[in-house]
């Protein structure tokens, strides 16, 4: 048996290795319009993971056989920085990126009204510079506000956060370690004013009653991460008398 | 029974709902009978009705604007200019030839060119058609907030005279976020026209203004 190697996640009180109860979210700080040449722009900071979302357009689509006279297209592009992870990553797109920035694609698609803008392009980008487990919530939590502070109508703000299984017990918001060595991971997107679910993955087994738990408490955290959110936004609006 | 959640000046996130059984507005979605903050904005109520003003957002042509726009193309009979928006602007030869065709319209706009021109139609892909060009020459543009220009122009131009009455300097406002400036004391005009942008949101933005000038006047003197 190799258990002996797997660090112990969650000790007998129910601490996890950073200090955190079960169904804790690690600090976070969101800051909107961060960037001045971009329409809209959010940068957060959730525990050890840095991420910047920029948002362009909407802005014509060129070749322009892909436009779409009914509707406008969002493109997700995600992007890790070589210097994101412990072990340098290759530079540019790869199977995992791709496939996170489709998934994200797909869920933003459903909140921004996108028939307002026909034959154009929204361009999101999102950048992590510091990855630390769960970067797509984080990713999908910064380019909403990003799209909300460039004043692209849509229904609600988007507010992702995970969980997984550690150590036999369902937790918050996984880091790196936890990741690593836990069992199951379950990052969950949803609209938070009517509790729609845009994005729900599951990496790992989990059986019907875990799931259950798991997916109650990342709803509950994604109603927290929605709450800072909202604080970011509105502290972006306020207009300051200093210059 | 209507009923209005949001308080009048309040800010207002995309997804918080306003009001119940209002009718339909801009910047706003319904969803059975609630009305819902589609960008973030700034909540004007009046008496029984509502209204979202937009802090951001880009510009999408709408007839009757006057836009200021720059000309990135030429085609037989045609131009095509850049009027700071998803959609390009085309404007036909026809507003300044007889026969176009027959004509080299380079002689009246070549590209780089920087036209003042009112939309005269949008289609329903929201492409204008624009009219009525007028070249700008000299002077600078200054790019602003799109969804902030109302303020800059004011109520019944109130803002804009002021501005032009004090500086002395010739404005033209684009609907689209660009305002070309000629003359006068550039450097104030330059100076009061960032300042009304981004204290849009705030009341008594007037005599802020007025206030301003006078200051920079003075000082200068």
């Amino acid at each position: 048996m190799s258990t002996k190697e797997i660090p112990k996640l969650i000790d007998d009180k129910g601490i996890r290795i950073d200090g955190r109860k079960k169904d804790e979210l690690r600090p976070i700080s969101m800051e909107v319009g961060v960037l001045a040449r971009a329409d809209g722009s959010a940068y957060i900071e959730w525990g050890d993971n840095k991420v910047l979302a920029a948002v362009y357009g909407p802005r014509q689509l060129h070749p322009k056989f892909m436009q779409d006279p009914t509707k406008a297209i969002l493109h997700f592009i995600y992007n890790m920085a070589p210097f994101s992870v412990d072990e340098r990553k290759r530079p540019g797109p790869d199977r995992r990126s791709v496939e996170i920035g489709k998934v994200c694609a797909e869920a933003l698609s459903n909140v921004v009204l996108l028939e307002k803008y026909p034959n154009t392009v929204i361009d999101v980008f999102v950048e992590i510079l510091q990855a630390d487990a769960g970067t797509r919530c984080v990713g999908l939590t910064a380019a909403s506000l990003a799209l909300a502070d460039a004043g692209i109508p849509m229904k609600d703000l988007v507010a992702a956060c995970a969980a997984g299984k550690i150590d036999g017990e369902i937790v918050l918001d996984l880091k790196k370690e936890e990741d690593n060595y836990g069992e199951c991971d379950l990052p969950l997107a949803i609209l938070p004013r009517k509790k729609e679910v845009v994005l729900l993955q599951m990496d790992g087994s989990l059986t019907k009653e875990e799931f259950q738990e798991a997916f109650d408490l990342a709803l509950k955290g994604c109603l927290e991460i929605y709450e800072k959110q909202k604080q970011a936004l509105l502290k972006s609006m306020e207009v300051s008398e200093d210059s | 029974m209507s009923r209005i959640y949001a308080s009048h000046k309040q800010l207002v996130c995309p997804g918080q709902v306003l009001a119940i059984d209002l009718p339909g507005n801009t910047n706003c979605y319904r969803e059975g009978r609630e009305i819902i903050a589609a960008v973030k904005g700034q909540v004007r109520v009046q008496g029984k009705s509502l209204k979202l003003v937009p802090l951001a957002g880009p510009y999408i042509p709408k007839v009757g604007d006057v836009v200021i726009g720059v000309v990135i193309d030429l085609f037989n009979g045609r131009w095509l200019l850049d009027i700071n928006s998803p959609y390009y602007c085309t404007m036909m030869g026809e507003e300044v030839s007889k026969n176009p065709l027959h004509e080299d319209l380079k002689s009246y706009f070549d590209i780089g060119d920087i036209l003042s021109m009112r939309i005269a139609k949008v289609n329903e892909v929201n492409e204008p058609i624009g009219v009525k060009p007028w070249k700008l020459e000299g002077g600078c543009i200054i790019n602003v907030n799109p969804r902030r220009v109302p303020r800059i122009v004011g109520k019944k131009k109130s803002m804009l005279n002021l501005l032009k009455e004090k500086t002395g300097s010739k404005i033209v406002v684009g609907q689209n976020g660009r305002i070309w400036v000629k003359g006068g004391r550039m450097e104030i005009t330059i100076d009061a026209i960032k300042t009304i942008e981004r204290f849009a949101p705030t009341s008594g933005l007037t005599d802020r203004i007025a206030k301003l000038l006078d200051a920079h006047l003075r000082g200068e003197k």
